[in-house]
């Protein structure tokens, strides 16, 4: 389906792939509509062209009433890959999401910053029909590699190519250059910022706190790292929803992730350690903790290794941070490296004890691709035990639901100022959550 | 052990839903200990004087869990045994089991849970699963049945033979619940769920009752019972059953259906009503000028002749699916969004019609019975010939009504309400006609402007559309009405749960909202029962009198004409 778009095309040249007379596949985006383009006004008129296409209006509604041409886009998606593999690969989930999402989405790949600035876009549409019954839906779909001057001010390609009035989401595959202008220039144009924080190098603690401070000043944020946690967070949550054990939430007193790394020399501070800070912030904003000291490597030596030991030699030391109740009650942080085969940075194992009235509980919960599993235990008897189906999700359920998601997540910007905090940085207070950081 | 780490991209969107997280496996291993709650010493002024008084405070109320706060799923239903009554029946076969299969796939069923059809025939557990699986793969909505997927589903189905007016297989239902219990840990919640004929309700009922099925125990084991429409056939009967039913379940533990709540778009009225600022404030008398309800079916009454005998469309249609649609445009924004306070406010737009007599109802109400004719392009028969049906019979296949809402919003104006069978295409709308412009300013357009529109489509095409008036290019002045329209496949994933799906899962998490109350149900009643009575004490109708492929009868046209409006074109 997907041609070559990274090849140099030239001229303006326009074709219907698929002639609207022939039925499309039911549940099927179809390539419909494949042009290329040079300029902006180019690329406009291309679009134009498209949906002046008779068969792409609706079907006219008797003699005395005309049904409008609507688009029924819902938004604006704006993805910005640093490689055209990175680009095509967006392109290619993007499609996959015509029927959920009709949106008009430019893909932007910078090329050769050095010499004279230029422009080749190619302007797809892709349509589906959602049911026999149904109309077709379209998306749009330009695929722009921008060199010189032209791809160092990605914006001023961006901003006269949005369809007016619809939300913009940014999607940042890879590492966003938080604090450059050019990142500067697109996030300010958009509602909605959408990223991977498991993907970016190091620790990942520095872009960490940048995108909470983008979150605390306006920006709603979709983090697939913290998306993808959502059913280690429903099987948590699900310890307490047992009346018996919901008391004990109030009285948390040491939370531990473990995670896989690799070994090797430098190992903790090449090891993303997004994720395991992920499940100690969202437990830590919902129940409005404070940090009195942030995360800080631990002096002794981590644990030796993990059950898929073999990978390297050291895992690592870990690090700690403490929090306190409102009350003023500590809680110790651990997170805590291991030797595994898995991806580096993945969570293996969340434990939270709590102490209440001289009775100890204590929750572990680990994952398989596939399910979720919890282990409860009361003063050392077992006391629960459940299984939870809930298979991994992937990047296109993510993007998914990045797109629909509407206005600002406050679970979500609560547990990503928490993470800042731990990380170290002074957040400021989330509504409807109390400060995350505490005394000094 | 593996966790979050990035998968590779889907191969289709087709798949069990990936967000929904569902119990496969659990076990208590000990008893809770006993103990002081945390929230078990008094706080308030109150609490402390009962308590130095020597007297117990009021049981705290059930704390929330905070981790569950913006989690996409608020739970997974507790483990639960769902008795199916008239499981060998057509409702059962083509509705409830195959959204019991939906919700299992998608994982929103616990691990814990067991079906126990009970119906006539004599299946064992193994034949009644083959019959099941033959239906699923005719009327799942997710074709093909993955093989793992119902293997893991069908582990869980039972079936007992049972003749529901047989005390003694009552007793046998108990001791079978009880050992399902202790066999699958389905702790002691049930959900009776009534897919039988509606003469049966009162008798299942009431041996419930008789064995104590119904006894919600301590500390666990809640009891909960679906009873499908019509709930009775009048007024009295309704009354009698609700009778009935209070004498065995209390009311938060009844939960009676009418499937169209349940549907998406059913479900965005409200939505739309109260989630958008700029339509609440227009959504009045002073900008409305009427308003009309379709529920129009192209079908007629397929096999169940020996039913529609019996309830023709008012009652099919008119005291439930219409009502039901009227008060959700007609009723006043709740202050909250549960299910008390949603059922209030549709209950005062029923309170708010009144009863008609017979002069009213020759005024208003008109009824029809489809002839022959030419449907979607293929010859019909008339109703009198269909199988089950008299040949002679007053069965009304159509019937349209004018209603007035005698509130302070709605004073004045008219409710045109219609639904039939054999009707030309399959439509449920709801039209909010505008009225017009106060002054006609141009006076030189070659057509006057029609007046806003906003409509609603509920099914088939489900959508939004808003119509206005637009200046046609030239030179000239010319204004031409143009329509605004939103589709929700256009917008939206299409993949909408069925009706059946999201009113079984509300039943076992509890949730009553999209049910109707009982007196919701009397009320409706006794708009209808007045209607019924006028036609039954009346002089026989000229039926058919209308042919099967038309908008109904003349007189349902003229209903409007005298106020000067028309149905709208659909």
């Amino acid at each position: 389906m997907a041609a070559d778009l990274s090849a140099p095309t030239d001229g303006l040249q326009g074709e219907a792939i698929s002639p609207f007379g022939m039925p499309l596949a039911q549940g099927d985006p179809t390539l419909r509509w494949s042009s290329q383009a040079t300029t902006i006004p180019g690329i406009e008129h291309e679009l134009a062209r498209f949906w002046a296409l008779p068969q792409a209006r609706r079907a006219v509604d008797g003699p005395a009433e005309r049904t409008i041409a609507a688009r029924t886009s819902v938004l604006n998606l704006v993805v910005v890959a640093r490689s055209p593999e990175l680009g095509q690969r967006s392109a290619s989930m993007i499609s996959m999401l015509t029927g959920r999402h009709p949106s008009r989405t430019l893909i932007l790949v910078p090329s050769d910053p050095d010499g004279p600035g230029w422009l080749r876009a190619q302007v797809r549409a892709y349509c589906m029909v959602p049911r026999a019954d149904a109309p077709a839906t379209c998306a749009e779909q330009i695929y722009a590699t921008a060199g010189g001057a032209t791809g160092r001010h990605l914006g001023a390609i961006v901003a006269p190519l949005l369809v007016h009035d619809l939300p913009v989401t940014l999607w940042w595959p890879g590492e966003p250059p938080f604090g450059t202008a050019l990142a500067r220039d697109l996030i300010g144009m958009a509602d909605r910022l959408a990223v991977d924080g498991s993907s970016w190098a190091g620790d990942g603690l520095d872009r960490l706190r940048a995108l909470a401070a983008l979150g605390a000043g306006g920006l709603a944020v979709s983090d697939f790292a913290l998306m993808r946690q959502a059913r280690w967070r429903e099987a948590v949550a699900s310890v307490f929803d047992r009346p018996e054990f919901l008391p004990y939430l109030r009285s948390v007193r040491r939370v531990a992730v473990t995670y896989g790394t690799h070994g090797g020399p430098d190992a903790e501070t090449r090891t993303n350690i997004v994720k395991p800070i992920y499940h100690v912030a969202w437990l830590a904003s919902r129940l409005r903790l404070r940090v009195v000291r942030p995360l800080e490597r631990t002096g002794r030596p981590g644990p030796a290794r993990g059950p898929a030991a073999g990978a390297g030699s050291e895992p690592g030391r870990g690090m700690r941070a403490l929090l306190e109740w409102d009350r003023g009650t500590d809680v110790e942080i651990v997170i805590r490296p291991v030797i595994s085969g898995m991806p580096a940075g993945t969570t293996l194992r969340v434990e939270i004890l709590s102490e209440r009235r001289g009775t100890e509980l204590r929750a572990e919960v680990t994952a398989e691709s596939e399910s979720v599993h919890v282990r409860v235990w009361e003063d050392g008897v077992e006391a629960l035990e459940r299984t939870f189906a809930a298979p991994r999700r992937t990047d296109v359920d993510l993007l998914a639901e990045a797109i629909e998601a509407s206005g600002r997540d406050l679970v979500a910007r609560g547990a990503s100022s928490m993470a800042a905090a731990l990380a170290g940085a002074v957040a400021p207070t989330a509504p409807g959550a109390a400060s995350a950081t505490g005394r000094s | 052990m593996t966790d979050d780490a990035p998968a590779p991209p889907a191969a289709g969107l087709d798949k069990p839903a990936t967000t929904g997280v569902r119990e496969v496996a659990g076990t208590a291993k000990a008893p809770a200990r006993p103990g002081r709650a945390a929230d078990d010493v008094p706080r308030t002024a109150r609490e402390l004087r009962l308590a130095r008084a020597g007297k117990r405070r009021p049981a705290p109320k059930a704390a929330a869990n905070p981790l569950r706060e913006g989690l996409r799923l608020e739970r997974v239903p507790d483990p639960a045994t769902f008795v199916l009554f008239g499981a060998t029946g057509d409702l059962a076969h083509r509705k409830v089991v195959p959204a019991l299969f939906q919700l299992w796939r998608t994982n929103l069923l616990p691990h814990e849970f067991a079906i126990l059809g009970i119906g006539r025939r004599p299946y064992t557990d193994e034949a009644f699963r083959a019959e099941l699986r033959a239906s699923l793969d005719q009327f799942s909505r997710v074709l093909p049945i993955e093989t793992a997927v119902w293997e893991e589903f069908a582990r869980r189905i039972c079936y007992q033979r049972g003749n529901f007016n047989e005390p003694s297989q009552y007793d046998q239902l108990a001791a079978r619940l009880d050992d399902l219990d202790r066999e699958r840990g389905t702790a002691g919640n049930r959900l009776y769920y009534l897919a039988t004929q509606p003469s049966a309700f009162a008798e299942i009922i009431a041996q419930l009752g008789r064995v104590g099925l119904d006894h919600e125990q301590h500390g666990g084991g809640w009891r909960r019972i679906v009873i499908e429409k019509p709930f009775g056939r009048d007024l009295n009967s309704a009354i009698r059953l609700n009778r009935e039913v209070g004498k065995v379940f209390r009311e938060s533990q009844v939960y009676r259906i009418d499937h169209y709540l349940g549907k998406e778009t059913v479900r965005n009225i409200l939505v739309f009503r109260f989630g958008n600022g700029i339509f609440e404030p227009i959504w009045h008398r002073r900008y409305v000028d009427h308003v009309q309800i379709t529920v129009a079916e192209s079908i007629g009454v397929e096999n169940r002749g020996s039913f529609y005998e019996e309830a023709g469309a008012s009652r099919d249609f008119l005291q439930n699916h219409l009502m039901q649609l009227l008060s959700l445009v007609a009723m006043e924004p709740p202050a909250t969004f549960d299910a008390e306070a949603l059922r209030d406010e549709k209950v005062k737009v029923l309170r708010a019609i009144e009863p008609m007599s017979p002069d009213m109802v020759a005024a208003n109400v008109v009824r029809g019975q489809y002839g022959p004719g030419w449907v979607t392009a293929e010859q019909a028969g008339g109703y009198r010939g269909e199988p089950e049906v008299d040949p002679e019979s007053e069965t009304e296949t159509y019937v349209a009504a004018r209603l007035l809402v005698d509130d302070w919003r709605w004073a004045g104006v008219p409710f045109y309400l219609r639904a039939g069978k054999r009707l030309p295409k399959r439509a449920t709308e709801i039209a909010i006609q505008f009225k017009q412009v106060p002054h006609a300013l141009f006076k030189d357009s070659s057509a006057d402007p029609d007046a806003n529109l906003l409509a609603l489509r509920i099914q088939p095409d489900e959508g939004i559309l808003l119509r206005f008036a637009a200046k046609v290019p030239g030179l000239g002045v010319d204004v031409r009405a143009v329509n605004m329209d939103f589709t929700y496949g256009s917008a939206f994933s299409v993949d909408s749960p069925d009706a059946y799906e999201t009113l079984i899962l509300d039943a076992l998490l509890g949730d009553a909202s999209l049910f109707t109350r009982a007196d919701e149900v009397e009320k409706a009643w006794a708009i209808v029962d007045p209607i019924i009575d006028a036609w039954a004490n009346g002089p026989a109708p000229a039926f058919p009198n209308y042919a099967a492929g038309s908008w109904g009868p003349a007189a349902s046209d003229e209903l409007l004409e005298r106020d000067g409006r028309r149905w709208r074109r659909i």
